[in-house]
């Protein structure tokens, strides 16, 4: 075989791989620096649940089965976790958005590997949801939610990056699919009900027994109890490894079925 | 033809494109159908305890009470596609060809209500189909369940009048878009999904003067209960409210588009 | 070796046969322009030979590697520049080929190097760290070139990259490629305009509905369908004793109108002095004369049956593209 130019003076694979999941998520970054006002709607829609919630639920605790008198502390890791599977589901869309508009072609023909392509909008999406995490959590704080500790505040974090790692993969998969931003509500809904059909609003046993079955075999459960045990109680390992556990199998499992997608582009 | 008639006629056309153009866009259809309807099931599944609070209206169960509310979102959010699909309208220039047309200027704003009316009509067909097929019963019966249908028929061209005007006076989609994170605090700040009573601070107070709450539990009042004169009235007094706001406020975005051009 | 081979490349979408099993070959270094009405076929074949679409039938491979067995091998060696000129309105230009530079692979120090001479190039150096939104159409063409040829690709495909262009920027589009080609690139172009054909490529391939319908040197496809001829203006009254003498010299083809005779000359330019010699001896004053070759149009009616250039004004169907 003959090389080219380009692959003589290749740097090492695994450097060009960093180097290109890099360079997309400076242009994921893009989207939120470039665009005056980009972040105000992914930041507002989980505020404004965790406020509404707030202020129509807030009454629940006063029902026996509640952890906590403080309805702020048990449903802030809820908005957390919405907020990063809104942002999540949005990297799904702008790379809808990117298919219709043909730059997604510009990706696909170069030699870099698919996983590589996938990973770039994945982790930036990692990133971009703390920030609406951060700010419902700041105003959870100011409304008096109970501090989580600093362990707890690592679990919460680290559940929501991988929160919106598994919404991106779930937005990619449809939109490499589906290609066109039609399927947005897909992947909005989906990961709506990924978060929501858990013991969002009120503890397992107060749930109606349908979505207590359900809560029990949706592995995003596991994940928020482990996001909510610091604002609920005190952190433990057996709180905290399911929730590992679960994300782990999302991302799996997700991740590669975007993949497939990714290499299933040119049939 | 007499002009009324041919005024229908544009009317019931472009109320129409309106309601294929909402069915065949899942951009436009799952804010009003999808996402209440998961919502519902959530929150019912989620909060039913509530109903065990002191203070809870009596109810068959928490699915009954919160039919209402479902309607109440599908019903906005009907009403915000309805701007958003007319704002696309307005940027591809389809307005213009419908301002150059010989019919009158406020048979296409009410063309587009019409469509939206429509949508807020199939709005609580399905949550009343949605609630009887899961065990609520409608206490008013069949009457009762056509009155919470014409209230939120009536409420969904209310809500869409306001949406048209926002629409015709900015002219972009994104800026109607950008309503709906306002439709949702409305939502929260009313009585659609919780007793006022059970509410928190200060959500309570403003729920108490929110006129969505006086249309919700016009609504809700036949599910739950049966027909009530005072809930029915104070609602139908909302809705007229809205309605004129949505007329003032469209015929004025009406005229300043004609101007501006 | 030849840059690009394809034999019996089909694709369909459904029921619909948009590629019908189409044989091709490129030699390296050659510009090879693809010529069709809209919806014939074309982007759907770019799209197999890029990678980006998976042929249902045949096979084609581009700098020796297999469009499908060997991917990666061939997305290393070309370069591509898509029909919509996809690029992001909110990256800067400069941003964009090192974007570009990246996903080819190429270390950070070659990306910046080759980034600043690209834009400078393709003329774009003042306006690299402006927003690629506030190009205009020209501007973004030349940088979609300029990314497709940041790692120096051996085969560089375009995909109508003059469609919509004013006729300045689609000249300098046109100066760029023949500039390319000197330089030893292997270059696929795929365009609906005769003249960019005609003034580009040392080969053409005419595709309609799917079929590659003629194929050869535009000189020789002309000449294919026939001879040029001389188009005579003469003055009033003296119509019919030109028709008599040029009838003594060769073919006369119909008249387009009264005033005009147009007279078939096997030997094209060559025989322009006989004619006009043959003329003067008659005492027919000529007032304009006029050498027509056969077009490339010529060719397509030729072959097809209609014209290409009416088709395009009328818009034509789009053609699938596998979303």
């Amino acid at each position: 075989m003959e090389a080219t130019t380009a692959m003589r003076t290749s740097p090492p694979a695994w450097r060009a791989n960093l180097a290109t999941i890099a360079a997309l998520m400076a242009r994921a970054k893009n989207e939120l620096i470039r665009v005056p006002g980009a972040a105000i709607p992914g930041v507002l829609a989980p505020t404004i649940f965790f406020l509404g919630l707030n202020g129509v639920f807030g009454a629940l605790t006063q029902l026996q089965g509640f952890e906590t008198g403080s309805y702020e502390s048990f449903i802030v890791p809820v908005s957390m976790l919405q907020g990063a599977g809104f942002t999540g589901a949005a990297a799904g869309v702008n790379l809808a958005r990117d298919y219709e508009g043909g730059w997604v072609d510009r990706l696909l023909v170069s030699p870099a590997p698919r996983w590589v392509l996938l990973t770039g909008g994945v982790l930036a999406a990692s990133l971009r949801s703390l920030v609406p995490a951060t700010f419902v959590l700041g105003i959870a704080f100011l409304l008096g939610a109970q501090w989580p500790g600093l362990d707890g505040l690592v679990v919460c974090y680290l559940m929501v990056a991988a929160t919106a790692a598994v919404a991106a993969c779930w937005g990619s998969m449809l939109a490499l699919r589906y290609k066109s931003q039609s399927a947005a509500p897909l992947m909005q809904a989906g990961m709506m009900a990924l978060v929501l059909f858990t013991p969002a609003y009120a503890p397992t046993e107060l749930l109606q027994p349908w979505l207590e079955k359900v809560a029990e075999i949706n592995p995003m459960t596991q994940v928020l109890e482990a996001a909510r045990q610091g604002f609920v109680g005190d952190v433990t390992w057996a709180d905290t490894w399911p929730g590992l556990v679960a994300i782990a199998g999302l991302l799996a499992v997700l991740g590669a079925l975007a993949l497939r997608e990714m290499r299933r582009t040119n049939v | 033809m007499s002009d009324l008639a041919s005024t229908a006629r544009v009317v019931r056309a472009l109320g129409a494109r309106s309601i294929r153009q909402t069915f065949r866009r899942p951009q436009l259809i799952s804010p009003i159908v999808v996402f209440p309807t998961l919502l519902l099931a959530v929150q019912t599944g989620g909060a039913s305890a509530g109903v065990e609070l002191p203070g809870f209206p009596p109810v068959q169960s928490f699915l009954q009470f919160m039919l209402a509310g479902a309607m109440m979102q599908s019903m906005m959010l009907a009403g915000n596609s309805g701007g958003i699909a007319f704002a696309v309208d307005i940027e591809m220039g389809f307005t213009d060809r419908l301002f150059a047309a010989p019919i009158p200027r406020f048979a296409i704003v009410l063309g587009r209500l019409a469509g939206t009316a429509a949508l807020g009509l199939f709005a609580s067909i399905w949550f009343l189909v949605i609630g009887l097929v899961f065990g609520a019963e409608i206490e008013g019966g069949v009457p009762g369940a056509l009155l919470a249908m014409a209230l939120v028929t009536a409420s969904a061209l209310a809500v869409g009048g306001i949406g048209a005007a926002i629409a015709l006076r900015s002219g972009s989609a994104s800026v109607v878009q950008g309503l709906f994170p306002l439709v949702l605090v409305v939502l929260f700040l009313s009585s659609a999904f919780f007793p006022q009573e059970l509410m928190i601070e200060p959500a309570k107070t403003i729920a108490e003067y929110n006129p969505l709450s006086f249309i919700v539990e016009g609504v809700r009042e036949p599910i739950i209960a049966g027909i009530d004169a005072t809930h029915t009235l104070e609602a139908v007094a909302a809705i007229l409210g809205i309605v004129v706001l949505g007329l003032v406020l469209s015929a004025r975005a009406l005229r300043h588009r004609l101007r501006v051009g | 070796m030849p840059a690009i081979v394809v034999e019996g490349l089909e694709r369909a979408f459904g029921e619909v046969l948009a590629v019908q099993g189409i044989d091709l070959q490129v030699d390296e270094g050659e510009i090879y322009g693809f010529l069709g009405p809209n919806g014939a076929g074309k982007t759907t074949t770019v799209r197999m030979l890029t990678t980006l679409l998976l042929p249902t039938g045949g096979s084609a491979s581009v700098a020796g590697h297999d469009v499908v067995a060997e991917a990666r091998q061939v997305r290393s060696t070309i370069g591509v520049a898509l029909q919509e000129a996809a690029l992001d309105p909110l990256m800067t230009g400069r941003e964009l080929i090192r974007l570009q530079a990246t996903l080819q692979g190429l270390p950070p120090a070659r990306g910046r190097e080759r980034a600043d001479g690209l834009l400078e190039r393709v003329g774009l150096s003042h306006a690299a760290d402006r927003r690629v939104g506030t190009y205009s159409g020209g501007m973004q063409r030349r940088l979609d070139l300029a990314a497709a040829l940041v790692h120096e690709p051996r085969v560089l495909f375009l995909d109508e990259p003059t469609t919509g262009l004013d006729p300045v920027s689609r000249k300098t589009i046109w100066e760029e490629v023949r500039a390319l080609n000197d330089e030893g690139t292997t270059v696929f172009l795929t365009t609906q305009y005769l003249e960019e054909a005609d003034q580009l490529a040392d080969n053409v391939g005419i595709i309609d509905s799917g079929l590659i319908v003629a194929e050869g040197t535009p000189e020789a496809l002309k000449e294919e369908v026939g001879n040029p001829h001389v188009e005579l203006l003469v003055g009033e009254g003296a119509v019919a004793e030109a028709e008599r003498v040029c009838a003594a010299l060769g073919k006369l083809l119909p008249p387009k109108d009264g005033k005009r005779v147009l007279l078939e000359v096997a030997n094209g330019a060559a025989d322009v002095p006989r004619v006009v010699r043959a003329l003067d001896e008659a005492g027919i004053v000529v007032e304009s004369l006029e050498l027509v070759r056969p077009s490339l149009d010529d060719v397509f009616v030729a072959k097809t049956g209609h014209h290409l250039e009416k088709e395009e004004s009328a818009g034509g169907d789009e053609e699938p593209v596998g979303a």
